[in-house]
């Protein structure tokens, strides 16, 4: 009698709250921890603002993009459903697609799709699509960019470096001159991390050098050794930290921040960071221009920046879908700028002033940006990645020598494009 | 339970009805056990190919043992996760029986040494990979910090092969010596004090107490111990991982670690799962080398 009456509340309830939800839709999002979460939590609340019916859980997770993929393949191999959508790096659209993990967007955007893509920085539209298939949105874009400081470069009289031996060659003089042990020359990313495929890639690309050709592996040319030796000339000089080999990406910005650092090749977010942490020693004094290049070369960068996509496996596709592009709007885009110092994946968005006036060198970011290349486009980027970070990483540690580190990468990336 | 049910049962014979009473122990091992190494094995006779996700499984027989015995990755791993057995088993039953030996002296005040005993322990692995890190750091760790008070110039342990297996052996010893220890101090615990109190009697000295007395009676202890360093030595994967992440280049990748590496980052299931099956076989076969000698060579206390 009591058990029949309190299962009847029970049911009764469950009910009622299978109806409200009905008409809640709660969206869960996973992003890393570096995207800024607390600045995609206020564009989420400003989305559930206008639209009441929905709802934005955010999921952090993974500091590093190999962390969260190692996380979501966990998750998407198992086909959950507890992601609605997901952040992913811009080096995935390709490995996403072919495990079928996001949806395509094509059927959901329809004839929107031709008008919306050309609105995009040309390098972003082109990332997305694979086979033709739209499989992401983009978030925010992001390259990597030569830091330098402008105080140390003033002193010496030096203009910014248009060749790496220009840069080596001031960095010289000016650890010559400051007498300092702290100071490093030239920083990078050097451990065994996705970043540091890149610290490979802008030297070859800066040579005049592709990794691949018509899809055919092309590391036989002359420039294929370049960046091996340009970064033994400057390990030789002095130039690079000595523990190039243990620097992470954000070792680079603690370092540079610091003030220990002359030049620095990294990304974005460091600009932000530098000249507004209350514990930084360079504000006021960071220059962010072109990288280097080659005598004969010209100057190239590594794309970076962060795309959503929605799960195959969400239940609440329809919903998914219509937030993956507030948040990949010019609007979301300006809010990221001034926030977080997001680089826009607009080209419109670089001129307003708003934007402009929490990051005057976004006029200047916007060449570059435009001059970003892809890392390698395949389904298996991550052997890939391992392949070029793991001999980059050893060449850098010195336990290889060139011959033997491109020898390495060379084996490892056999398979892949034979 | 209830009277009644007795009468009914009355037939079951008694063979009967321990098999009964097993059958859910049986299940579960089933469930949790035996079918997951089975769909390792499976898989791994398979090739996943994961350009092509719908292609589906295709059945390739031993390829994929064939190609781990081809792989010069697989051979360092291996070679240096057995590295990492031979220099972390000793070396920590050593430092675990020295810890274990001080923790049983009568101290006035138990709790702080055994506290101090624990607490690597209790430690998340990662956590005491990291912790390492931080100490031998090329600019900030402790290490260098400690070299340059006496002169000598910092050392690159975490970017160079060799230095950096030392620097993963003495965490790795670190963690796990306070297991042994905890191990150890239990069977030195059931030793009677009226062995030392004859031996002292007879006019035996410290170590040849420790010689003649100690050892002996913590031999069943001591195999117990090894045997479980061995295996999670076998799959050490937390602290090299959060210490150099395997750099530089492979060089201190253990078996784990590429296992890892090829499943969940390359996703290679065939071939991650031929990995996993080998690791599986030698941890299997070192273990029962340990169990046929504790067998052979003591006849009693070992059973447990």
């Amino acid at each position: 009698m009591k058990l029949s009456k309190w299962l009847l509340t029970a049911t009764l309830a469950v009910a009622f709250a299978g109806s409200a939800w009905a008409q809640q839709t709660t969206l869960r999002i996973f992003t890393g921890g570096q995207q800024r979460p607390d600045v995609m939590r206020k564009i989420a609340d400003e989305y559930s603002k206008r639209n009441p019916a929905v709802k934005v859980e955010i999921e952090v997770g993974g500091a590093t993009s190999e962390a969260q993929q190692q996380y979501l393949s966990t998750v998407l191999s198992s086909k959950d459903s507890a992601l609605d959508l997901v952040l992913i790096d811009v080096i995935r659209p390709a490995q996403w697609a072919a495990q079928g993990w996001a949806e395509p967007l094509d059927a959901y955007l329809g004839a929107d799709k031709a008008k919306l893509l050309p609105t995009y920085l040309k390098a972003y539209a082109d990332a997305n699509q694979v086979n033709g298939k739209l499989m992401a949105l983009p978030y925010f874009a992001d390259s990597q960019f030569l830091y330098y400081r402008k105080d140390l470069l003033e002193k010496y009289k030096r203009p910014v470096p248009k060749t790496w031996d220009e840069m080596m060659e001031t960095a010289k003089l000016i650890m010559d001159g400051e007498k300092s042990p702290q100071l490093q020359g030239f920083s990078t990313a050097g451990a065994p991390i996705e970043g540091t495929v890149c610290t490979y890639l802008v030297p070859l690309w800066g040579a005049g050098g592709e990794m691949t050709k018509d899809g055919k592996l092309n590391l036989d040319t002359p420039q294929a050794r370049q960046p091996f030796q340009l970064y033994g000339r400057m390990k030789q000089a002095g130039v690079l930290p000595r523990n190039i080999a243990e620097i992470a990406t954000d070792r680079i910005r603690i370092d540079f921040q610091a003030g220990n650092v002359i030049f620095a090749m990294t990304w974005g977010y460091v600009w932000n960071r530098a000249e507004n942490d209350a514990d930084s020693k360079v504000k006021g004094k960071v220059g962010v221009a072109k990288l280097p290049h080659d005598v004969g070369g010209s100057s190239a960068t590594c794309i970076g920046g962060w795309q959503v996509a929605v799960s195959a496996f969400s239940k609440n596709k329809q919903e998914a879908v219509k937030f993956a592009r507030y948040l990949s709007s010019p609007e979301v885009s300006k809010m990221q700028a001034i926030m977080a110092s997001h680089i826009p994946v607009f080209p419109s968005v670089y001129k307003d002033p708003e934007v402009l006036k929490a990051n005057p060198w976004f006029a200047d970011a916007l060449p570059v940006v435009e001059s970003a290349k892809s890392r390698p486009v395949s389904p298996q980027y991550p052997q890939v990645s391992d392949a070029v970070r793991g001999s980059m990483n050893a060449y850098l540690a010195g336990t290889k020598t060139t011959d033997a580190a491109l020898a390495d990468m060379k084996n490892k990336l056999a398979p892949i494009y034979k | 339970m209830s009277d009644a049910a007795v009468p009914k049962q009355k037939d079951m014979s008694e063979p009967m009805l321990g098999a009964l009473l097993l059958l859910p122990a049986v299940l579960l091992l089933l469930l949790v056990v035996v079918y997951p190494i089975g769909t390792l094995f499976w898989t791994s006779l398979h090739s996943v190919d994961n350009a092509n996700p719908q292609a589906g499984e295709q059945w390739v027989g031993i390829a994929n043992y064939l190609r781990a015995f081809d792989d010069d990755r697989f051979w360092h791993a291996t070679l240096q996760t057995v590295i990492y057995i031979v220099v972390t088993v000793p070396g920590a039953l050593v430092v675990g029986l020295g810890l274990a030996l001080l923790a049983n002296q009568p101290f006035r005040i138990q709790w702080p040494v055994r506290l101090s005993l624990l607490l690597p322990w209790a430690l998340p692995l990662v956590f005491a990979g990291l912790i390492f890190r931080w100490f031998f750091e090329y600019q900030t760790g402790i290490v260098n910090d400690l070299l340059a008070r006496i002169g000598v110039e910092p050392l690159g342990w975490l970017s160079d092969p060799t230095l950096a297996t030392i620097a993963i052996c003495i965490a790795i010893i670190w963690k796990a010596s306070s297991f042994m220890a905890l191990m150890l101090l239990a069977g030195l615990q059931t030793i009677p004090k009226s062995l030392y109190e004859a031996a002292e009697v007879d006019g035996a000295s410290k170590w040849q107490q420790f010689v003649e007395i100690t050892l002996p009676m913590l031999r069943p202890s001591i195999f117990v111990a090894l045997i479980f360093r061995t295996i999670t030595a076998i799959q050490t994967f937390d602290i090299p991982y959060a210490m150099t992440g395997g750099g530089p280049g492979d060089a201190t990748e253990t078996l784990a670690m590429y296992i890892h590496k090829s499943t969940l980052d390359f996703l290679d299931f065939g071939y991650g799962s031929a990995l996993a099956a080998l690791m599986f076989l030698f941890s299997m076969v070192a273990t029962s080398g340990y169990l046929r000698y504790t067998r052979r060579s003591s006849g009693r206390g070992a059973e447990e």
